[in-house]
């Protein structure tokens, strides 16, 4: 009972915060070709890591020291309960809630604070700006995800995500609901501001949130962004991709070519799309993709109604 | 239904930390400190809630009270002249009588719990919790479950009315000067009369941005 | 965990909540008085729920409607502190006396 609800989940959940992360900077810095490379593409994100190790960890006149010491660990904590939830095979799930889809929402909620926390406590102008951008962006980013997983959930008729997976056997959603896909890329780049959307640790704010930061916690910061990206493209690969689902090769397999697609996808598009002032980023949110929302589950409702 | 040992020694730290933390609140030096312990406290009795086999309950209580608190946190730092907790805080009046009527409550409402006879109807072995509560809100108690949803839509309206500095003809508040911050003191957060003249034209295109 | 003991659980968050909202002058700690007074009110449906009320998913719906309960209650709440502060710039219980007279 220990191995299977303690150790199994702690396992699956860290190794892929760990691995993905390092996928990410790896990945990262393959696409930015043409800028010079200094120094192999998969030892350079092991020495800055090292090198972030090594420098001390300043601190700011007057923090609130408990949310700035915790922020950074408690969003790679956030990161590591979603990688948790990811269904690998009908039977190899690190915890099976019966409400796991609720819970990945609650996440993006509860990551809302913890970023606000992490620009708040450092009592410094720049950080505290991006940490109020970030809170007015992200509610909208909440909005939009929640549609849409309500979308993924319809045709399940079931919370459960390896219920959602199941429900894929014959078509997968990102097929039968066009729309979700790409709104759930756009929350997944907003939510880790990513690209495009990275308004929170923005360079016009010279940081950001993470403008006081130095030193290791900087390191786990930049850990959990990257990790909160990787249970990003593996919850998307699971609501509308199928998941485990696929001929030949056993079902974990499967999983992780589809994240890694979904991964490339998001990087990608991190590094091609234009940026936006956060106002507008604000009105494309809430006039154009929150709609966008409400459509693709009026659409869901109407084909999983057709479909049964 | 029979709670394993880690079901027992997981309510007890999460009742510790709920007891704790709401504790926390009303003697902390920053009210965005003061919001954030709030939550926490929501997010133990959720993790009690789902203990208890309430998964979809507990895991709203997450993102209900994680925006809730974001909110209010945000209020906290507009209102308040000490937000991040650099000098001491205390603003309470009646603080005995408050402490006992605390207690007295706690006391009164722990006796129910005491010497209450309540019967012992356990959940039964093999049921849906989701699926029943779905059901509900869908079928027998539709009509409870729709009332909320139109008081809250009529709320968002009063909200929206109520805090709205912007009528059918113009500005509310119109030519009103607000009172001073103390009593026969200058118009509090008035811009000086030269100044006034010139902020007008830029006045309304601003208003819709808050 | 039993009835008793989560009750007695909800019984302390309400008596903490009890002491808030009775004790602050800010209109917003006070809010969390309330909220806090809901939290505990919330327990004691989910305990009574699981332990008394045989799975009867009506103890669920009732926690959903003070959940709607919580959202309107701080929605209109800081509608009015809003419209208060604009009237009088004031953010404190003492601060309003006009109905004393």
């Amino acid at each position: 009972m220990i191995l299977d609800q303690l150790i199994l989940p702690w396992l699956l959940a860290w190794l892929m915060a760990g691995l993905g992360a390092y996928l990410v900077a790896v990945l990262d810095r393959l696409m930015a070709s043409g800028s010079a490379q200094v120094g192999s593409v998969w030892l350079a994100p092991l020495a800055s890591a090292a090198w972030l190790m090594t420098q001390q960890a300043t601190t700011t006149e007057a923090p609130d020291a408990p949310a700035w010491r915790l922020a950074p660990a408690l969003y790679l904590a956030l990161a590591a309960i979603g990688l948790a939830l990811v269904p690998w095979s009908p039977t190899l799930v690190g915890v099976d809630l019966s409400t796991s889809l609720v819970l990945w929402g609650s996440l993006e909620a509860l990551a809302t604070v913890v970023i606000f926390l992490h620009g708040w406590s450092a009592n410094s102008h720049l950080a505290l700006i991006g940490a109020y951008r970030y809170v007015a962006l992200g509610l909208s980013y909440l909005l939009i995800s929640m549609f849409v997983l309500i979308g993924v959930a319809l045709p399940a008729e079931s919370l459960r995500l390896t219920e959602v997976v199941a429900a894929q056997a014959s078509l997968w959603h990102v097929v039968s609901q066009p729309l979700g896909l790409p709104l759930f890329l756009v929350v997944g780049l907003g939510l880790t501001f990513w690209g495009p959307l990275n308004l929170a640790d923005s360079a016009d704010l010279s940081g950001g949130t993470a403008v006081e930061r130095s030193g290791p916690p900087r390191l786990v910061w930049a850990l959990a962004r990257a990790a909160m990206l990787v249970a990003f493209s593996a919850i998307a690969a699971t609501a509308f991709l199928g998941g485990w689902m696929g001929p030949w090769l056993p079902g974990p397999a499967w999983l992780l070519i589809k994240s890694l697609a979904v991964l490339v996808v998001l990087l990608w598009l991190g590094r091609r799309l234009p940026r936006l002032a956060p106002e507008r980023c604000l009105t494309l949110m809430w006039v154009v993709l929150l709609p966008l929302s409400f459509v693709d589950l009026i659409w869901a409702g109407a084909v999983a109604l057709w479909m049964a | 239904m029979t709670p394993s040992p880690a079901t027992h020694i997981a309510f007890v730290v999460l009742a510790a930390l709920a007891v704790l933390s709401g504790w926390r609140v009303f003697c902390t030096d920053s009210m965005v400190r003061a919001s954030f312990f709030l939550l926490l406290s929501f997010i133990a009795v959720g993790g009690i809630m789902i203990l208890l086999t309430a998964e979809y309950l507990g895991v709203a209580m997450f993102f209900m009270m994680a925006v809730e608190m974001m909110v209010m946190a945000l209020f906290m730092v507009m209102f308040m002249m000490n937000p991040a907790g650099l000098n001491p805080m205390k603003m309470v009046h009646q603080e005995r009588v408050a402490i006992v009527a605390g207690v007295a409550v706690f006391g009164v409402l722990s006796a129910v719990a005491v010497l209450g006879d309540f019967p012992d109807m356990p959940l039964p072995a093999e049921h849906a919790p989701v699926i029943s509560l779905g059901r509900e809100l869908l079928g027998d108690s539709m009509l409870i479950f729709e009332t909320a949803g139109v008081v809250l839509l009529t709320t968002m309206v009063g909200v929206v009315v109520l805090s709205s500095r912007h009528g059918r003809y113009g500005r509310a508040d119109e030519g009103s000067i607000p009172p001073g911050l103390e009593p026969g003191g200058e118009p509090a957060g008035q811009p000086k009369e030269s100044e006034e003249e010139k902020g007008e034209e830029g006045g309304h295109a601003h208003q819709h941005h808050h | 965990m039993t009835l008793t003991t989560l009750l007695v659980l909800a019984a302390a968050l309400i008596g903490i909540g009890f002491y808030g909202a009775l004790s602050q002058q800010s209109f917003v700690m006070l809010m969390m008085g309330l909220e806090l007074m809901l939290n505990g009110a919330m327990l004691a449906a989910v305990a009574f729920w699981a332990y008394s009320g045989a799975g009867a998913p009506e103890g669920q719906l009732l926690t959903i409607v003070i959940m709607a309960v919580m959202a309107i209650e701080m929605a209109l709440g800081f509608a009015l502190v809003v419209a208060v502060f604009r009237a009088k710039q004031a953010d404190t219980t003492e601060a309003l006396s006009e109905l004393k007279q």
